[in-house]
C-alpha cells in the first residue's frame, strides 16, 4: 500500500487529498507535496485525510511542518478527518488543539481564512 | 547479534503461559514497515485482541521499528520478537546502531508508542544494539487523554 497524493483548487483555497498509509516510508512524498505547493504561492491548504488508511507519528511531523511553512506566509493549514482511528493520534500527542480539524471539506473551506 | 526477549529488558512476561514466539527478520528499511504492521495485526487477531487493540498496537510496533529505523547500520537487519500469551503480546525490536543509544523519549513517537503500548522500555547492549520492547495487554480500557499542545 503507498499513499495517493491529489490536490486542486476551490477559490484561494488548495485542497490536497491524502490516501492510503502514511509512515517513514511513504511522509517523504507528503512532505514534497506540500513544500511544492507552498514554494507555488499556495499559503491556505486544506489537507483532507479521510481517505488515510493509516497514519504514524512521521506523518505528523510532516504535517506540522507543513503548518509553519504556510504560517511563515500567514496562510493556514486545515485538516478535514472524522475517522476515530487517525484522530486519535492527533489527540495523543496535543496536536487536536494546534491544527484546526472539519468533519467536511466543505466546512474547512468555508472557515474564516485566519492564519490557523 | 544476540536475541533479546521481553525479559532481559525488565519488562514482565506477558501474562498466562507463552503459547508462541515468532519471530520476524527483515532489512532495517522504511519499505519493509508495512510488512511488520500487517503481521502484527495478523498476530494480534489471532488472540482475539479487539479491532481497538489491534490499531494500537500496529501502530504502537510501527513506531518502535520507524525510531530505530532512523539510527540503523546501513544494510542491517531489524528483528522483531513477538511473544503470544492468552491474555498478552509482548514485542520486542531490535536493530545494530551507530551510536548505541536508545531513542529520546521526548518526540511524538515516543509519546505515540507510550500512550497505545502500555508498557515500554528501550535499552542498549554492549554491541550497539538497541531494543524496544513493549506489552499489550488484551483489552486494555480506557483511552489515553490527550496531551497538552506543543510548542511549535
Amino acid at each position: 500500500m503507498d499513499v495517493s497524493l491529489d490536490d486542486r483548487q476551490e477559490g484561494d483555497r488548495t485542497i490536497v487529498v491524502v490516501g492510503g498509509e502514511i509512515d517513514v516510508y511513504t511522509a517523504p512524498k507528503l512532505r514534497e507535496k506540500l513544500i511544492d505547493l507552498v514554494s507555488a504561492g499556495h499559503y491556505h491548504l486544506v489537507v483532507d485525510m479521510e481517505a488515510v488508511e493509516f497514519l504514524d507519528s512521521t506523518g505528523l511531523g510532516v504535517l506540522v511542518g507543513g503548518l509553519k511553512r504556510v504560517r511563515a506566509h500567514e496562510g493556514s493549514l486545515r485538516l478535514v478527518c472524522t475517522q476515530d482511528r487517525i484522530l486519535k493520534i492527533f489527540r495523543i500527542t496535543g496536536l487536536t488543539k494546534v491544527f484546526p480539524i472539519h468533519a467536511s471539506v466543505d466546512e474547512a473551506v468555508a472557515a474564516t481564512p485566519d492564519s490557523a | 547479534m544476540a536475541e533479546t526477549t521481553s525479559q532481559d529488558l525488565g519488562i514482565e512476561a506477558p501474562p498466562g503461559d507463552i503459547q508462541d514466539r515468532v519471530v520476524l527478520r527483515l532489512p532495517a528499511l522504511g519499505a519493509y514497515l508495512s510488512v511488520v504492521r500487517t503481521a502484527t495485526a495478523s498476530l494480534a487477531s489471532r488472540l482475539d485482541f479487539t479491532l481497538d487493540d489491534i490499531e494500537d498496537l500496529r501502530i504502537a510496533v510501527d513506531e518502535a521499528c520507524a525510531m530505530l529505523l532512523a539510527q540503523a547500520v546501513a544494510g542491517a537487519d531489524l528483528e522483531c520478537v513477538f511473544e503470544l500469551s492468552t491474555e498478552a503480546i509482548a514485542v520486542s525490536v531490535t536493530v545494530p546502531t551507530l551510536d548505541g543509544l536508545p531513542p529520546t523519549r521526548d518526540t511524538f513517537a515516543w509519546t505515540v508508542l507510550t500512550a497505545l503500548a502500555g508498557e515500554v522500555d528501550a535499552t542498549a547492549d554492549a554491541d550497539r544494539c538497541v531494543t524496544i520492547s513493549l506489552l499489550k495487554r488484551r483489552a486494555e480500557l480506557g483511552e489515553p487523554v490527550g496531551a497538552e499542545a506543543p510548542a511549535l
